[in-house]
């Protein structure tokens, strides 16, 4: 199965105003690829349109998933293609009890629409602990009351039931603790096991020693204005977004 | 001197001295003073009207009074039906057109008998609490016509100390066509006792009649007191309901309605917190598609310094459903530390539905903590889209959503099957389209 995401000249818009303005990324099955950027540059713009947020315009280019058109696509069938967002602002959704609504969606996406339910409890345990859950969690409302880590602590347990082939991590690092966050990345780094590809959305350089991405891409002003290997994160730290401009206005130079 | 200028009596239709004369037969003389005293109050009070402000978005034609003839009182016997879930209680009453059936063995410090007969075993209780937990600020017509005119009177006294684990169960099953069934309900906890009461109101598909309910509910110091009331009548039903309820110190009762059948519904609920630490939960679910139309009121009347009440409504409307909330909490002079909370919750679902939120306050209390809000709105569209990016569709997500929204008020309820029971009624009717 081939789930590779190739994304074209992407242009979205919100209410008429341009945020995206031509990205172009192709992310190939089992490739980790990290996406950093300014506050305010598209992230999670890009994320939202790739889930199909009904807010978002795509004015121009196309998005594909193992050669599937994604934008003649709901949310419900790109998930049940393989694709999965643990959003940067998970919402709460009081009354809405953790565990039925895992099965709920475990259901959704399994291609029979039904999981064993014996399996599916022990499954939702296993990756609890795996993730140093309190295993009380599971009869909470959804995110109600939660706090900031223990959301995206509850975004990845969510990504461990529904195992995608291809996950978008919009910031989940932030506000995670610094045990927290090792306990993610283990969580993430055990579907890698398997075919599984990723986009890691950060402002910071710890989740990338974690999860090892081969490339990393720098979007401002909705472009990815450069892409390279891991060590750029390294220049970005000393130098800034200031460096990147110039930096890409040379590849630009080059290529020309 | 002032003249006093008579009014002749005003009934509603169906409801005249010919009907209170074949009513009153062989009871208790009690029970018969009771009911002409009602009778006369009943007659004073002028029949309502849409200009009368608590009938401004219902009104009485609705009812379509005229259309029903009351039921005969309904003869007390035994329990005879078993149904699958019967076991799950201590007792059960069943209630139909013929009969009001009730459990052989009671538990020990339990009485659960027809009103005629407390009126002759226990004339004392029924002395010092029959027609007494109202406390309205007018005269309330359909009070006053359940009082005279109740034809299902059952009454239900728990002892000191008394703790029943699986509670109580009233099952109603009409089938009779243009009927009037009056039930009239007395329930007094004693001191320290718990217990739970279900009123489980069922019909026949399509049976069109009237359901004038009036229920008094006491409970004493340190009683905790649950009463649910589950009404799935079938959609031709008029159901008009008042519940007064009295709390003493250091109890707790639970006023817990889910308003889900019917085609009219009027439902006031009052509860007076009397004593300090009286503390009252008033919780409602109301869910009116097709053409339904649930009107409901609340009021949280506190009497003494240092009582609590919360109050949660959560209603939807879908297709051309229509639900009104109108909440007042009441202080009396001198109330210190009182707490008050008042929300109610709509979920508008169809652009054809309504509802009116109506929340108001009349504080006379020096010190008071109180809340009041009010919501209205359709299903919030991130949460929607947030079930969705896992793959679950649109209606199950909506499905989902709007289970969510009941939840908190369907927690409240006692016994998982009827929790589950809940959850298939609301999913039916959200299934439901009235195209
Ligand atoms: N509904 C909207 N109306 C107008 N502008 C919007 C709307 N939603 C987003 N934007 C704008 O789009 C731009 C991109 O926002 P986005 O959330 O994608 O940024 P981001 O790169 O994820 O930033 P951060 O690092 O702060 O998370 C921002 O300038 C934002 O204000
Ligand atoms: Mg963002």
């Amino acid at each position: 199965m081939n789930k590779e995401l190739i994304i074209c000249d992407l242009h979205v818009s919100i209410d008429g105003s341009p945020i995206l303005k031509g990205v172009n990324l192709d992310i190939k099955p089992g490739e980790v690829h990290a996406l950093m950027g300014p506050n305010g540059s598209g992230k999670s713009t890009l994320s939202s349109v790739l889930m199909g947020h009904p807010a978002y315009e795509v004015t121009k280019g196309s998005i594909t998933f193992g050669g599937e058109d994604l934008l003649d696509l709901a949310p419900e069938e790109r998930a049940r293609l393989g694709m999965f967002l643990a959003f940067q602002y998970p919402v709460a959704i009081p009354g809405v009890n953790v565990s039925k609504f895992l099965k709920s969606a475990a259901d959704a996406i399994h291609p029979d629409g039904k999981v064993n339910a014996t399996d599916f409890l022990k499954d939702l345990r296993a990756n609890m602990a795996y993730l140093e859950m309190d295993a009380a969690f599971a009869n909470r409302g959804l995110n109600e009351g939660f706090s900031g880590g223990e959301k995206k602590r509850m975004e990845i347990l969510q990504m461990l039931t529904l195992k995608p082939h291809l996950a978008i991590m919009d910031e989940t690092d932030s506000g995670l603790d610094i045990d927290a966050l090792r306990v993610v990345s283990k969580g993430v780094n055990k579907l890698m096991d398997e075919p599984f590809s990723l986009l890691v959305i950060t402002h910071y350089e710890r989740i990338l020693e974690y999860l090892k991405p081969k490339f990393l891409h720098i979007l401002m002003d909705g472009r990815v204005v450069l892409s390279g290997g891991p060590e750029l994160v390294k220049q970005l730290e000393e130098k800034g977004y200031d460096w990147v401009k110039e930096a890409a206005a040379k590849q630009q130079s080059a290529a020309v | 001197m002032s003249s006093t200028v008579m009014t002749p009596p005003q009934f509603l239709a169906g409801f005249d001295e010919a009907a209170f004369d074949a009513c009153a037969s062989g009871e208790a003389s009690f029970i018969c003073t009771r009911r002409e005293k009602a009778f006369n109050d009943y007659g004073m009070i002028p029949n309502p009207t849409s200009r009368d402000e608590e009938y401004r978005r219902t009104d009485p034609m609705l009812f379509r009074m005229g259309r029903y003839a009351r039921m005969p009182t309904i003869a007390t016997g035994r329990l005879q039906k078993t149904r699958r879930w019967d076991e799950a209680f201590d007792v059960v009453v069943s209630i139909t057109d013929h009969r009001l059936g009730l459990s052989e063995d009671l538990p020990a410090g339990v009485t659960v008998c027809s009103l005629n007969d407390a009126a002759t075993s226990h004339p004392e209780l029924m002395e010092g609490y029959f027609m007494g937990a109202a406390s309205p600020e007018e005269g309330r017509k359909f009070l006053e016509l359940n009082n005279a005119f109740w034809n299902a009177g059952l009454f239900i006294h728990v002892a000191r100390g008394v703790v029943l684990e699986k509670g109580i169960l009233i099952h109603y099953d009409v089938e009779a066509e243009h009927a009037a069934l009056l039930p009239r309900l007395l329930v007094i906890g004693e001191e320290q006792s718990q217990f739970s009461i279900i009123e489980d109101y069922q019909s026949s598909h399509e049976t069109p009649f009237l359901c004038c309910s009036a229920r008094e509910f006491y409970a004493h110091a340190g009683a905790q007191v649950k009463l649910v009331t589950l009404q799935e009548w079938g959609p031709s039903v008029v159901h008009i309901a008042e519940d007064w309820a009295r709390v003493d110190r250091d109890a707790m009762v639970d006023l817990v309605s889910l308003s889900l059948g019917g085609k009219t519904s009027k439902m006031t609920v009052g509860c007076t917190v009397c004593e300090p630490q009286a503390n009252a939960y008033l919780g409602g679910l109301y869910f009116a598609n097709d053409k339904q139309h649930f009107d409901q009121k609340t009021l949280q009347l506190h009497a003494a310094p240092d009582t609590f009440s919360k109050m949660l409504y959560k209603g939807a409307a879908k297709d051309k459903g229509y639900s009104v909330y109108q909440g007042i909490i009441q202080a009396t002079h001198g109330s210190i530390g009182v707490d008050a909370y008042q929300t109610n919750n709509n979920l508008i679902l169809d652009k054809g539905a309504r509802a009116d939120s109506l929340p108001g306050l009349i504080i006379n209390a020096d010190e008071l903590a109180c809340s009041h809000g009010a919501t209205m709105g359709n299903l919030d569209p991130e949460q929607l889209h947030y079930l969705r990016t896992r793959g679950i569709d649109e209606v199950e997500a909506r499905k989902i959503l709007v289970l969510g929204f009941f939840e908190e008020v369907v927690q409240r309820v006692p016994h998982a099957p009827i929790q589950e029971r809940l959850h298939d009624m609301i999913e039916r009717k959200l299934g439901d389209t009235d195209e």
